[in-house]
């Protein structure tokens, strides 16, 4: 069945089913984990959690990294 | 010339630089070597996850530089904090640039949130460098609340305008005890060295540079304009009189008088 996300303020539908974890939605994008820091529901994950964080349903998730800046 | 130091950190460049606006990776990291900064800002985004997104860290020699990330885009103090520890859970760095600029067409930051961000952050186990206007008095309050630095604003970022505000940063410098650095506007190689002769301890340039038609080349010419200004204020720059002085020696031989 189809379940729903909120990522960065835009709702995305996966048709299979949630990836179980924020590491395996970061390879479902395609963005490598290396480079970005997340917030679900506004509470930070740090890197080294990506792996053993599962999603759920209707979570709200920020993927964030760095750019250029003065 | 002297080294700076900043919190438990020393650099003996003056010059730090932004990352904004640089046409490439390429030109970024090329100018930062040319500008021998020790010191770059950076700013945090949300990951466009529907395009290829680069990785412009990737470009920076961490051996070098220290990143100091910012929080621009906070338009208060509770999201320059949240952004602040956003960017040291992507980075590891406790460092901040605080800056907190609620109206996007001068930029000029809320000194009021700039303050109450700063209380937590510090409180939080950040080293705070808070972008600010010219304001002596702000500027005492954020050293008293434990801010690393102070960041007076020459005139309103990227305009390249030079300092307008330079009555108050004198005053901000002879009253700080922490670095002052002279941040935003600075759009000239001259402008930074006005600002090291009146005696800032670094300037922070971006626009200037990275705008420039060859960015590596005024990376260069900041960098030595930014030495000139600091050893000639360590040197002391001779006082004005209202007459002339003749270098040369006034012989009479000329005239019978």
């Amino acid at each position: 069945m189809s379940e729903i996300l909120k990522i960065n303020g835009q709702e995305k539908t996966f048709e299979e089913g949630l990836p179980a974890t924020l590491s395996e939605l970061l390879e479902n994008l395609k963005i490598d984990a290396a480079t970005v820091v997340a917030e679900i529901d506004g509470q930070i994950v740090e890197r080294k959690d990506f792996a053993q964080t599962n999603l759920t349903a209707g979570q709200s998730i920020e993927l964030i990294r760095f750019v250029g800046g003065g | 010339m002297a080294a700076l130091k900043i919190a438990n950190s020393e650099f003996t460049s003056r010059l730090f630089v932004g990352t904004g606006k640089f046409a490439s990776n390429d030109i970024m990291a090329r100018a930062i070597e040319a500008a021998g900064t020790q010191m770059v800002t950076i700013a945090l985004r949300r990951v466009d996850i529907e395009n290829d997104n680069d990785n412009m860290l990737a470009a920076i020699d961490r051996k070098k530089c220290q990143l100091l990330p910012n929080t621009s885009g906070a338009r208060d103090a509770d999201e320059a904090v949240r952004l602040s520890r956003l960017a040291r859970a992507a980075s590891g760095i406790n460092w901040v640039k605080l800056e907190v600029t609620p109206d996007p067409y001068y930029l000029l930051p809320d000194g009021s949130e700039t303050l109450k961000a700063a209380e937590v952050l510090v409180k939080d186990g950040f080293i705070v460098l808070p972008y600010i206007h010219a304001d002596p008095i702000l500027a005492k309050k954020l050293q008293d609340v434990g801010c690393a630095t102070v960041m007076p604003l020459a005139s309103p970022i990227g305009s390249n305008q030079g300092i307008k505000t330079k009555a108050s940063i004198e005053i901000i410098i002879e009253q700080a005890t922490v670095p002052v650095v002279v941040d935003a506007g600075l759009g000239a190689p001259s402008h930074a060295a006005e600002a090291m002769e009146m005696g800032a301890d670094a300037v922070l340039v971006n626009t200037a540079i990275a705008t420039a038609t060859d960015p590596v080349q005024m990376a260069r010419a900041f960098k030595l304009a930014v030495e000139a200004g600091r050893i000639a204020y360590e040197t002391g720059l001779p006082p004005k009189h209202t007459a002339a002085s003749a270098s040369s020696p006034l012989t009479g031989f000329l005239r019978n008088e």
